[in-house]
Formats: C-alpha cells, sequence, structure tokens
C-alpha cells in the first residue's frame, strides 16, 4: 500500500508537517477520540428503577448499543505502524570512555541527534574507595606486630585492584614473600586499618561511622561450615538418629507429665467429691432437698460429665435433663452402664426433680470412679515396674535378693496408715479378670457387704486396658533393654 | 407438683425466674385379640395415651396433641385438640410414636414439645397374650414450664379437676418415685465411699512411685559413679 508519504519519500520532498517517529505515534492508535454524544434524554423515565437505569446510564451515559460496537484489538498487541514517517538516522563517529584512563579512541555507530553527548555507560564503571595513609599515620597509629608494613601496603593495593573483592585478594596473595592469610585475617586487618584511620581523622568531637568486623565470629562461622560440610554420611544417620531419639524421649516426658496432671485432677475431684457428701449427709439429716440441689449445681467441677444447663426459657421436658451428653465416650457410656445394672437401677429412671438431680449426680460420680480406676491401675502398673527396677538395680548393686513378692510394696518403709488403707480398700480391686495381674494387687481381706457389689461393678481392665496393654508390654521391654545395657557397660 | 419458686420478675414478654412443673403421664394400653384377625393381620387393639398425672384439665394450656403414628397406617398424623388426648388403633406391631404437644399461647411464643414412645404390644406372660388382661406400658415425665410468658402463667395457673371422682393411674408412680429415690441416694453413697476409698489407694500408690522412683534414681547415681570410676583415665 503505497501511501503518499512513501512517494514523496522516495521523491525526496520536503513533508514538513510530520512529526519524527515516537513509540506513542508507532504503538499507540486508540487515540481517536470518541465524540462524545451530549447529555441528551439523560433523565431517569418515570418508573424505571434506581438500579437498572444505573446499569444502563453509568459507562458512557449512552444508550446501549444494540450490536457489538467495540471494533478495537481487544487485548491483542497493538501492531505497530511502520514507515508512516521519517528514520532517524544512525552514524558511524569516534568516542572515547571517560571509565579508561588512556583516552583510547573507539567507533560505534550512533544515532546522529545524540553526537557529542558523553559515552552512556561510563557511568556503571563504579570504583571502591580504599582509603590510603601516610608514613606518619601509619607509624603513629597502624603498627601492627602481625603485619610488616610492606603487607600493608600489598594487602589495600590488592585491595584497591580488586575493589575489595576478598576472595580474589586472597587468592592473589603473595605466599612466598609473606605468611599464608586467610580471608578473615585480611578482612581483618583491611577493616582495622580503615577504622583506626576513620577515627584519627575524625575532627575531635564527632563519633565517625565504624565498620564492625567480627573477626573471630566469621572464623568461627566458617570452621562450623566446614564441619558441617565434611561430616560423613554415618554421621549424618547417627545425627538423625539422635534426634529422633531426643523427640521421642520428650514426648515420654510430656505423656509422664500430663498423666501426673490428670491424676493430680482427679485426686482433687475425688476429694472434693468426698467433702461434698458429707454436706450432703448432714442436708439429708436435716431433711431439706431443695438447698441440696442448688449446692449440687454449684459444684460442676465434681465429675466427668457435664450436664448442660437449662437455663433457656420455654417448655421442656424434664426427661431431657437426664441426657447424656454426646461428649462422652462409649466407654464412659458402658461402664456407667454397667454400674447401674449392678445396682440395679433403670437406665430412665422417672423423671422428677429430685431424682434427675441424684440420678445425675450418680452417673458423675461413677465416671470418677472409672477415671480413678483408671488411674489406679496406670500407678500400680507404674508402681510395678519400678519396683521391679529397684530390685533389679539393687540386686546387681549388693548381689543380695530382695525377698518381696511383686504384689507387696517396695521394701522402704510405709507409713502404716496408708499401709491399711491400701489393704481395705481392696475390694475395688478389679477381680473380674483374673488373667491381668499386674492389677490384682491384693486379696480381698476387707468383706464389708456394701462394698463387695461395686467392687466388682467397673471392670476396668476388661473395658480400656485391652487397647494399651501391647504399648505397655514394649515399654517394659524397653525399659528391660535398657537395663541389660547398663548391666553390661559395667565392665 | 407445680411449685412456684422464686419471686418472678416480669420483663420481656417472659417472667424471668418462674418455674412451673406439669406432670404428664404418656404411654399405651393394648389388648390382645386373641388370635390373629383374617382380614388385615390385626392382633392388637391398643391406645395411646398423653394425660395430666394430676387431676386436671390440660385443655386449658395444651392446643392440640398430636401423635404421628406408623407411615403404613392411613393418615399417619392424628391430632387431637380435646381431652382425652388419645388415638385408638389396631395393628400387629410395635413402634415409635412421636407424640408433640402444642401449648395454647396466644403469640406462638412457647414451642411444642415433642417425645417419643415406643409403642408395646407385646408381653412373655402368656395370660396377656391369651387376652386376659390388657398391658399398660405408661411414663412418668414433667413439662417444665420455663420463664412462662404471663398468659401462659394465667392458664398454668388456672386449672380445674377433669373429673369430680377420684382420679387414678395404672402405676403407683408416688411409690416408684419414693422407691427410686431411695435407690439413688444408697448407690450414690456407695460408689462415693468407693471413690474415697480409690483415692486414697491412689494418692498413697503416687506416692510410693515418687518414693521408688527417688531411690531408683540415687541408685543409679551411684552407679554412674561407679562405672565412670571404672573407667580407665
Amino acid at each position: 500500500m503505497a501511501l503518499g508519504s512513501d512517494v514523496r519519500d522516495i521523491l525526496d520532498l520536503e513533508t514538513p508537517d510530520k512529526d519524527p517517529v515516537t513509540k506513542e505515534s508507532l504503538m499507540n492508535d486508540s487515540k481517536k477520540k470518541k465524540a462524545r454524544k451530549s447529555d441528551i434524554n439523560s433523565k431517569r423515565p418515570e418508573g424505571m428503577h434506581r438500579e437498572l437505569w444505573g446499569l444502563l446510564w453509568t459507562d458512557n451515559k449512552d444508550s446501549p448499543p444494540l450490536v457489538p460496537s467495540d471494533n478495537s484489538q481487544g487485548y491483542k498487541q497493538m501492531k505497530a505502524k511502520i514507515g508512516s514517517s521519517k528514520v532517524r538516522p544512525w552514524k558511524w563517529m569516534p568516542f572515547t570512555n571517560p571509565a579508561r584512563k588512556d583516552g583510547t579512541v573507539f567507533y560505534h555507530y550512533r544515532r546522529v541527534a545524540d553526537e557529542g553527548k558523553d559515552y552512556p555507560f561510563s557511568r556503571f564503571n563504579k570504583t571502591v574507595d580504599v582509603p590510603t595513609y601516610t608514613d606518619l599515620e601509619y607509624q603513629q597509629h597502624l603498627h601492627d606486630d602481625n603485619w610488616t608494613r610492606l603487607e600493608t601496603d600489598t594487602l589495600f593495593d590488592l585491595c584497591k585492584r580488586f575493589d575489595l573483592r576478598f576472595i580474589v585478594i586472597q587468592d592473589k596473595w603473595d605466599r612466598e614473600k609473606y605468611k599464608e592469610r586467610s580471608v578473615e585475617d585480611l578482612k581483618e586487618r583491611y577493616y582495622n586499618v580503615c577504622n583506626t584511620l576513620k577515627k584519627v581523622r575524625a575532627p575531635p568531637g564527632t563519633e565517625p561511622k565504624i565498620k564492625v568486623f567480627d573477626a573471630e565470629h566469621e572464623r568461627r562461622r566458617k570452621t562450623q561450615l566446614t564441619k558441617l560440610f565434611e561430616r560423613t554420611p554415618e554421621q549424618v544417620e547417627e545425627e538423625d538418629n539422635l534426634i529422633a531419639e531426643l523427640k521421642k524421649i520428650e514426648l515420654r516426658k510430656k505423656e509422664r507429665e500430663k498423666k501426673t496432671q490428670d491424676l493430680q485432677k482427679l485426686i482433687t475431684a475425688a476429694d472434693s467429691n468426698i467433702d461434698n457428701r458429707r454436706t450432703d449427709r448432714k442436708i439429708t439429716k436435716k431433711k431439706l432437698p431443695p438447698q441440696k440441689t442448688k449446692e449440687g449445681v454449684s459444684n460442676p467441677e465434681t465429675c466427668g460429665i457435664k450436664f448442660p444447663d437449662f437455663k433457656q426459657s420455654g417448655v421442656s421436658l424434664r426427661s431431657q435433663r437426664m441426657k447424656l451428653p454426646a461428649s462422652i465416650g462409649q466407654k464412659k457410656m458402658k461402664a456407667i452402664e454397667q454400674v447401674l445394672e449392678e445396682l440395679s437401677i433403670e437406665f430412665n429412671p422417672m423423671p422428677c426433680e429430685e431424682i434427675v438431680q441424684n440420678f445425675n449426680e450418680l452417673r458423675q460420680d461413677i465416671v470418677l470412679l472409672y477415671e480413678l480406676k483408671l488411674a489406679l491401675a496406670n500407678c500400680e502398673y507404674e508402681q510395678q515396674t519400678l519396683k521391679h527396677r529397684y530390685d533389679t538395680l539393687r540386686g546387681i548393686k549388693t548381689e543380695v535378693n530382695m525377698d518381696v513378692t511383686p504384689s507387696c510394696l517396695p521394701s522402704t518403709p510405709i507409713p502404716g496408715e496408708t499401709g491399711v488403707s491400701l489393704l481395705s480398700g481392696t475390694p475395688i480391686g478389679v477381680s473380674s479378670t483374673p488373667n491381668t495381674p499386674l492389677i490384682q494387687v491384693t486379696e480381698s481381706q476387707d468383706d464389708s457387704p456394701t462394698l463387695k457389689k461395686g467392687g466388682e461393678a467397673v471392670d476396668v481392665v476388661g473395658n480400656a486396658d485391652s487397647l494399651t496393654t501391647p504399648n505397655r508390654k514394649r515399654k517394659a521391654a524397653i525399659e528391660q533393654n535398657n537395663l541389660l545395657k547398663k548391666i553390661k557397660q559395667k565392665p | 407438683m407445680a411449685d412456684v419458686r422464686q419471686e418472678p420478675t416480669i420483663g420481656s414478654g417472659r417472667i424471668k425466674g418462674l418455674t412451673i412443673v406439669k406432670p404428664i403421664i404418656y404411654g399405651n394400653l393394648a389388648r390382645y385379640f386373641g388370635k390373629k384377625r383374617e382380614e388385615d393381620g390385626h392382633t392388637h387393639q391398643w391406645t395411646v395415651y398423653v394425660k395430666p398425672y394430676k387431676n386436671e384439665d390440660l385443655s386449658i394450656y395444651v392446643k392440640k396433641v398430636h401423635f404421628k403414628l406408623h407411615e403404613s397406617y392411613p393418615n399417619p398424623n392424628r391430632v387431637v385438640t380435646k381431652p382425652p388426648y388419645e388415638v385408638t388403633e389396631t395393628g400387629w406391631g410395635e413402634f415409635e410414636v412421636i407424640i408433640k404437644i402444642y401449648f395454647n399461647d396466644p403469640n406462638g411464643n412457647e414451642k411444642p414439645v415433642t417425645f417419643y414412645h415406643l409403642l408395646k404390644l407385646f408381653q412373655s406372660e402368656t395370660d396377656i397374650m391369651l387376652g386376659k388382661k390388657s398391658l399398660v406400658a405408661e411414663l412418668y415425665d414433667e413439662l417444665v414450664f420455663q420463664d412462662p410468658t404471663p398468659a401462659m402463667q394465667q392458664m398454668l395457673t388456672s386449672v380445674r379437676p377433669i373429673s369430680l371422682g377420684a382420679y387414678k393411674h395404672e402405676t403407683d408412680f408416688d411409690e416408684k418415685r419414693e422407691k427410686t429415690n431411695n435407690n439413688l441416694i444408697a448407690a450414690k453413697n456407695k460408689i462415693r465411699y468407693e471413690i474415697s476409698e480409690l483415692n486414697e489407694r491412689l494418692k498413697f500408690a503416687k506416692q510410693n512411685i515418687s518414693k521408688l522412683k527417688k531411690d531408683i534414681a540415687q541408685i543409679e547415681k551411684v552407679d554412674d559413679k561407679s562405672i565412670i570410676s571404672l573407667i580407665p583415665q
């Protein structure tokens, strides 16, 4: 498509009205300004919704077109329009690079318009300002027993030459002439000199900015990195193992701590329960049931079940208040059922206020009892393990067999009172599963009839411990292993 | 049983702090035909009901009672608007009846109460199987009106008896309540006694464990020392 301008170009005719090409003029053709229609008809017709009107009239205050009206190129790259104006000529010309000291003349093509301007890339030639010192300054301030004057001079010379690239400087260090210096040594000397000079030269009263370089730290860091890098695969593996072990130990420790905490909580709960019972008894003697109700409510921490509070206004059925919350687990649920059955109490007794209250409290107590039993079983197991370990240790040490049956308590002195209570508490011992010797602690010596029945009510081992036994066995095995190791260690 | 506790304070359409309790009885009667009925295979006639525990007219505050029967019954949604609140049907199987009590509240503030009753037809005793005696399966429950509206309170407190004669139930709930409660208290004491016993044992065990641990630590310390002393320097 030969345009008039091309013809004129060929014929070398002047086209004074043409602007020289710019990026704008090349790329941009969307400058065609749309003549905006004046705001005719910009009033909202009667009865039209404001939102609809807004949709129709916001953009360009124009009624929406019937056919697609966007004929621009959309997202496509604008095509450059080439050839519509004059080109800018290039010229082969000489230039000098100001970054060079020698003033050598080179040639290159350049736009005619830029003729005579400085070489633009010379500004990238950055130099480092390496300080210099006079003989006097050196003698007065910079003397170092470890560095000769000549060596320092060489260092500063290299610093200037290689723009403080200390790795290169160290590489170029003359090892025959001077003694071997590490990168840190070089850096340390350089920065010390710089800092001293700065301090000396600073006008009195002002504090110069000091560059901090901790050579010792750098050296340590590098040795550490080297060590890390030079580990053998075996060492890496060992480290991993050790870390894993450490994690395990910490986990176990946490677990143990948590257990003791839980235990403490249980004991507190049981204690408060006993207190409760005392007050309960007093009240029953006095026959004041309404007050008792309140007291029970004010003691929510007594146990493991949280019955929902019925504080909401409205009608509800009393029996709803006996429903066990879903949060208590299957095991506890089962335990409760079992005990209730033993005690021959209905699962859903007649729901009047007093009964609901008592029934809920009873079940809370049952859960507490259940938890106590679990805790006790755990404790007794732990006691056994410790005992065993203790015996073994003692046996090794003194070669004397401590004659203690496993069910008894260790030979350490026992306070008489507690010893008795332990024995008298036995009816609660888990006697329903004879094949778990760990928890079968003592023979039943107390045969008070009230206790007997309840004693067999909660079958702790059958319900809960079956899951944990393999774990325990493993633990015990580990303990044994440790013990063996210990024995082997002894020469 | 309708006891009123605490001084009520009136505010925001409800009387705060007021609780009114209305005991009710619900359940079913069942009578065995003595044989399977030819035409539909039904074996029992039963009546499911909701009635007040005390001799009073529920209809003052109850708008209607909705019994939802098993889907296989024609028109399983039975609504009873006046006493006696009961549905009598025949059938051959037990199922769960959904009972919903709607209240007479002008503003609809009191939501209906829903509960379930497992319809009971069969009992192992042979005399009932033979149709001699009808079977009763009824339960006691209480409607608890927490912070009722003034209108509701008015209705709940101004009740009148349904029948002039003696009002009795098949089951003696008073006796049952007494017995259950005594049982519960006895059981509670028993469990609490056990708890205190266990607690003592647990405490003792804990003491023991810490003691053992200490001893072991001591021995191990000595051991370690002896091991160290054996290592050639």
